[in-house]
Parts: structure tokens; sequence; C-alpha cells
């Protein structure tokens, strides 16, 4: 791979340039209050590649909140008209774990048939990633990312302090930084690894990646799920801003004329209530206690058993949005380790 | 004569900021009036109509014996009968007299001297679903335009509408809010019916679940994290009991 470096002071106006050109969307990490939100930038001085996480994870820009699929006039086969939209994005900042998210989500939706509205706009996406800078008293990524966000990343930056090194990972990342005042790198292999990794995580998956989901297994009728359970509000907080999460509902509004209306995708997930009921009223997961362990499954069993990469990259999201403070995954292991 | 659904709406203890919500629906009403015909906004007739309603929405608690004879008489005359606004739904803010040992102590702080002039009698508050049957809710106080105009179209559309049984924490997460549990403050946004968009944790305010619950609220876990704020039991019951909402938990 490539390296390449710039000074920090030419970065800012290579994002300013590139933001004047207009040839994309440009998005990357801001401040909002105490915390920090992925936003469209309005100027490279907004832009705080120092934080620690943000409240939802990029997945907004290639799964959005509420998307509309199709539009028709009701009871009028013929009026039926795709829609899908896929301008042009760029994305400063994003953490390594949130890629290797993103490298999930790109499998989910391309299995099968694949997903057209996701598909496009990842498509039509570039994707600059960095480092943590920060401590975030929630994260365990170290322990269950390996390298695969080198798979979606174009181009990854590492801070070296008055400078940043480039990763040069794709061809789409090279040509994106022509035009750019970039140097020859001169840091050595392990200084450039050594600023990738100096910040460490404050939490880890107490058992490795590879027996987790044996020993999950082996735990199905555990009490940690009903202990957990009784707890959870089932408010959803903990799907919902997880980067991995990627479940949606299909809906239909019509306007108030009711000559004219449109289907709809908006974001669902597993721990609400209501997530599992099907026609009749049935419930399949009718208990708090199985919605905790079907999410904590589908983490740490069901995506790695199909994917072969676990299903949580430790972004430490779940854990910080949850009231009740049960959500992340690395706890439930250490309640069943504590309990045996 | 339209085949439009004749709809009425009728007022019982309340402020009447339900009322506005509808009133206030701007260039929407204009396309309401194609879909439904009103024919009575304002009750400023006696019970003693004979007019028959498609659909009567009730806003309002129910607080004197002479509601329950006027409402079981709309009742008698509409096919279908919505209470909404969570004065309707439930009794709403105007149910926490009902904490009270006497309903004569509630006139007396309120009406002072006044307190025994005859139109000033009140009972228990009640929601409009303890005299009569309802056959739609629509919550909040006051409601959600966009969910009233979902419903009435649903209605249109010969659909059963249905509220969300999802916690507010949901519309919250979506708009990037900063929970304010961070910040120390106490939010029922984890107990509450979502549908109002979270638009008080949205302002920085906390949610007081003026909506009323999701199906399954776990009360329990609530009180276990107020508890851990140092909340005593009354002031936890206090707190979730602000719109009506039941604060006792199974044991
Ligand atoms: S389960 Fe939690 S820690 Fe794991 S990726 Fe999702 S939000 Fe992050
Ligand atoms: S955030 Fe916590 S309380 Fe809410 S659904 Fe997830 S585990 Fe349950
Ligand atoms: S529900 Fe609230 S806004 Fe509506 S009438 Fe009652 S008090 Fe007023
Ligand atoms: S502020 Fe309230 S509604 Fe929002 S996430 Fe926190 S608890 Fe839920
Ligand atoms: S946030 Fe809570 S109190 Fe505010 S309108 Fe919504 S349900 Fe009512």
């Amino acid at each position: 791979m490539e390296l390449l470096k710039i000074s920090k002071k030419n970065f800012l106006s290579f994002v300013d340039k590139k933001m004047s050109e207009k040839k994309s969307r440009i998005v990357g990490v801001i401040q909002k209050g105490s915390h920090f939100v992925f936003d469209d930038l309005q100027s490279s001085k907004d832009l705080r590649l120092d934080y620690d996480v943000t409240i939802l994870p990029p997945k907004k820009y290639f799964q959005p909140q509420k998307e509309v699929m199709l539009k028709f006039a009701p009871k009028n086969v013929e009026s039926y008209v795709a829609v899908n939209s896929y301008d042009p994005i760029t994305i400063f900042g994003i953490h390594y774990y949130d890629l290797a998210a993103i490298y999930l989500m790109d499998r989910a939706f391309s299995d099968g048939d694949g997903d057209e509205h996701y598909i496009k706009k990842r498509e039509n996406s570039l994707l600059i990633g960095s480092y943590p800078q920060k401590h975030f008293k929630q994260r365990f990524s170290r322990s269950v990312v390996k390298d695969q966000y080198y798979k979606v990343a174009d181009l990854m930056l590492v801070d070296m302090g008055d400078e940043y090194v480039i990763e040069v990972v794709s061809e789409k990342g090279k040509n994106y930084l022509k035009g750019s005042q970039l140097k020859k790198n001169t840091y050595s292999l392990k200084q450039v690894e050594e600023a990738k990794t100096h910040i460490k995580d404050d939490q880890k998956l107490p058992v490795t990646v590879d027996i987790a989901s044996e020993f999950l297994t082996r735990n199905y009728y555990h009490s940690v799920w009903k202990y957990f359970g009784d707890k959870c509000f089932s408010c959803g907080s903990c799907v919902f801003v997880c980067p991995t999460c990627y479940c949606f509902d299909v809906c239909e509004e019509i306007d108030l004329t009711l000559a004219a209306g449109q289907r709809i995708k908006v974001w669902d997930g597993c721990m609400l209530e209501n997530f599992a009921v099907v026609a009749d009223g049935h419930n399949f997961r009718r208990d708090r206690a199985d919605r905790f362990k079907h999410r904590t499954f589908r983490k740490v069993k069901y995506l790695p058993d199909r994917y072969r990469y676990f299903g949580c990259v430790g972004c430490g999201r779940c854990a910080d949005a949850c009231t009740a403070d049960i959500a992340g995954p690395n706890k439930v292991f250490k309640y069943i380790l504590e309990k045996q | 004569m339209s085949d439009k659904p004749k709809v009425a709406f009728f007022d019982f203890a309340c402020c009447e900021g339900c009322q506005l919500q509808v009133a206030n629906l701007e260039e929407d009403i204009i396309k309401l009036l194609d879909l439904v015909d009103l024919v009575e906004f304002r009750e400023v007739m006696t019970g003693s109509t004979s007019e028959t309603y498609d659909i009567a929405f009730i806003e309002g608690s129910i607080t004197r014996k002479s509601d329950e004879k006027r409402l079981k008489d709309i009742r008698e005359r509409s096919k279908l009968l919505v209470a909404y606004g969570q004065c309707a739904v439930n009794g709403g803010i105007n149910r926490l007299k009902n904490i009270w040992h006497s309903m004569d102590d509630v006139k007396k702080c309120v009406y002072g001297d006044d307190s025994y002039m005859p139109h000033l009698d009140t009972y228990p508050t009640k929601g409009v679903d303890e005299v009569v049957k309802v056959d739609l809710y629509i919550p909040g106080c006051p409601i959600n335009r966009d969910e009233f105009l979902r419903m009435v179209k649903e209605l249109s559309l010969g659909k059963i509408p249905r509220l969300p049984n999802h916690p507010v924490c949901v519309e919250c997460k979506l708009k990037e809010n900063i929970c304010l549990f961070d910040k120390g403050v106490i939010c029922l946004g984890p107990l509450a019916r979502a549908g109002c968009g979270a638009i008080c944790p949205s302002n920085g305010s906390p949610c007081e679940a003026c909506r009323g619950t999701v199906d399954n609220p776990n009360k329990n876990a609530m009180h276990e994290i107020l508890d851990k704020y140092n909340y005593t039991v009354e002031e936890i019951k206090r707190t979730i009991n602000l719109f009506g909402v039941n604060p006792e938990v199974k044991k």
C-alpha cells in the first residue's frame, strides 16, 4: 500500500477545495454539544478528527432512516415508479471500526439479488477513514476488528502530530488526491503503526473472537438472558446506534388527497416489542429476554457464521446509549464468566 | 348529499389545546374538508340534537355527572367514537386531582371561597372509556397534528389506524440527540409511547410521557434507575404519574 504525507494545514485547504468544487456532498465529523456527529461540512474548520465516537454511525448515509422506494397512485398498478437517489458523497474521518461495519453491511446488502437502494449509494461514495485519537470508555474494537476495514476504505488518515500520513487504499482514493500538496512519506512503518494504535481501548471482549460463538451457544439457556432482559426497556437505542444493525420496515404513506402515495423504508430493530409480530398478531419474540438474546447472538454467531467476520465491531455506542447500562455485548460475556 | 363521512368534534373538561391543533392544520385543513363533512366543531347546542355522525371526536376528560349524560348521548348517535388528546384518553393532566384524598380539598384549593358553587361541582376525573366504549385513541397533550391526519386518512381508506408501540427513545435516537440521562436529567422516554417525534428531548426538556406508555412499559426497570438517582418511592411515582400513567409495578 502506498503511503504519502501532507501537512495538516494543507489537508484542510484540500478539504475546502473539495467543498468548493461541489462535485460531491462532503460529510465529516463535527461537534454537537458535548458529543460528535457525522454531518455536512460547511467549512474544513468544523472537521473534528480528534473525536471519540459519533452518536450515530455513518450507516445513515447508505441506509437512510426514511427512504422512498417507489411512488404510486392507489389502486392503479400502472402508476408505480421506482425511486432511488444516490448523489455522490465523500465522508471524512470514519474510524476504522465503522469501516469494518460498512464492510459487513456491504456483504449483507449484496447477498442474493442485492438491495439496489443501498448498493447504488455505496458505489457513489468515497470513504476517508481514520484511527481514534481519543479514548472512549466503552470501546473494545481492538479485540474484535482485524483489518477488514481496508476492504472498504479509499484512504486512511494517520495522525502524526503536525502532519497526516495517508494510506492510499484504493485507486479511487488515489485519484481523489490529485492536485493536493502531497509529499512522500518519511516516517518508518513502525512510527506509522504506533500512531495508528497508540490510543488503547478501555474495554475488551473477555473471550477471543474465535471461540466467542461457540462459548455463547453453550450458554444458550444461561440465566444471563433473563437477568438482562428484566432490565431492558425495549427502547431500541442499542440497535439504532449500532453500525452493524441494518434492519428496516417497509410501509406506505398516502397523501391527504388520497390520490398519491409512496412506499418507504424506515429503520426498525429486533429489540423493539413489535419487531417480530406477524399476521394474526403472533409475536415470535415476545419476551424481552428472547429479544436480548437474539440481538447478542446475531452479533456473535449468526453474522460470523454467514460472513466470517464478527458481527460487532466494538464501537461501544450501544453501551453508551443504553439507559439500563446492559447493552454492550462484552458485558454479556463478562456476566457469564463471573457466574461460572 | 355527499358520501363523505360526517364528522363532529366535542369537548369536555380540557384546555381545548387539542382542538387548537386541529384548527392550526393551516392549508391541510382545506384538504381535510375534502375528505370529511364537518358537521360540528364546537358543541353549541345542548345534548338534544338528533344529528347522527360517522365519526365523533371527543376531547377532554369526564368530571361531572352531567358530562356522562352528554357523552352517552353522543355515543348513541355516533358510528365511531374517537378519544383524542390525553384528557380524553385517560383523564390526562386532570387526573392529577385524583391523587388527593377528598374532592372537597381539591375544590377548596382551586376555587377558594367559591368552591361550593353548584357549577363547580366535580368528581374524580375519568377518561372517556370509563363512561362509554371508545373505538380509537389519539394520545398526546396536545395531540400531534401529523398523527391526527394519518388517523383520519386511514379511517377514510377503511384501514384500522395503529399507534406506534415503541418508546420515545427511538425517535430521540433518530434525531441524534444527546440523551438527557447523560446530563443527569431524568427522562420518561424509555417508557413513553412514540409518535411525537421526541419533541421534548429534542428541545432539551425531559419526556413526561404525555402520550401514555407503550403497551408493556418496563416500569420495574425505571424504578431501578430512579432509585439509582436516589429518588424516593413517592418521587418515583409522582414522576411517572404526571399524565395519568399508573406508577405501580408488578412485584
Ligand atoms: S453491538 Fe454495540 S459495540 Fe458492537 S458494533 Fe453494535 S453498537 Fe458497537
Ligand atoms: S438500549 Fe438497553 S434498554 Fe434499550 S433496548 Fe437496548 S438493551 Fe434494552
Ligand atoms: S390533552 Fe392536553 S392539550 Fe389536549 S385538551 Fe387535554 S390538556 Fe389540553
Ligand atoms: S433523552 Fe429521553 S427519550 Fe431521548 S434517548 Fe434519552 S431517555 Fe430516551
Ligand atoms: S417527548 Fe414525551 S412529553 Fe414530549 S410530546 Fe413526546 S411523549 Fe409527550
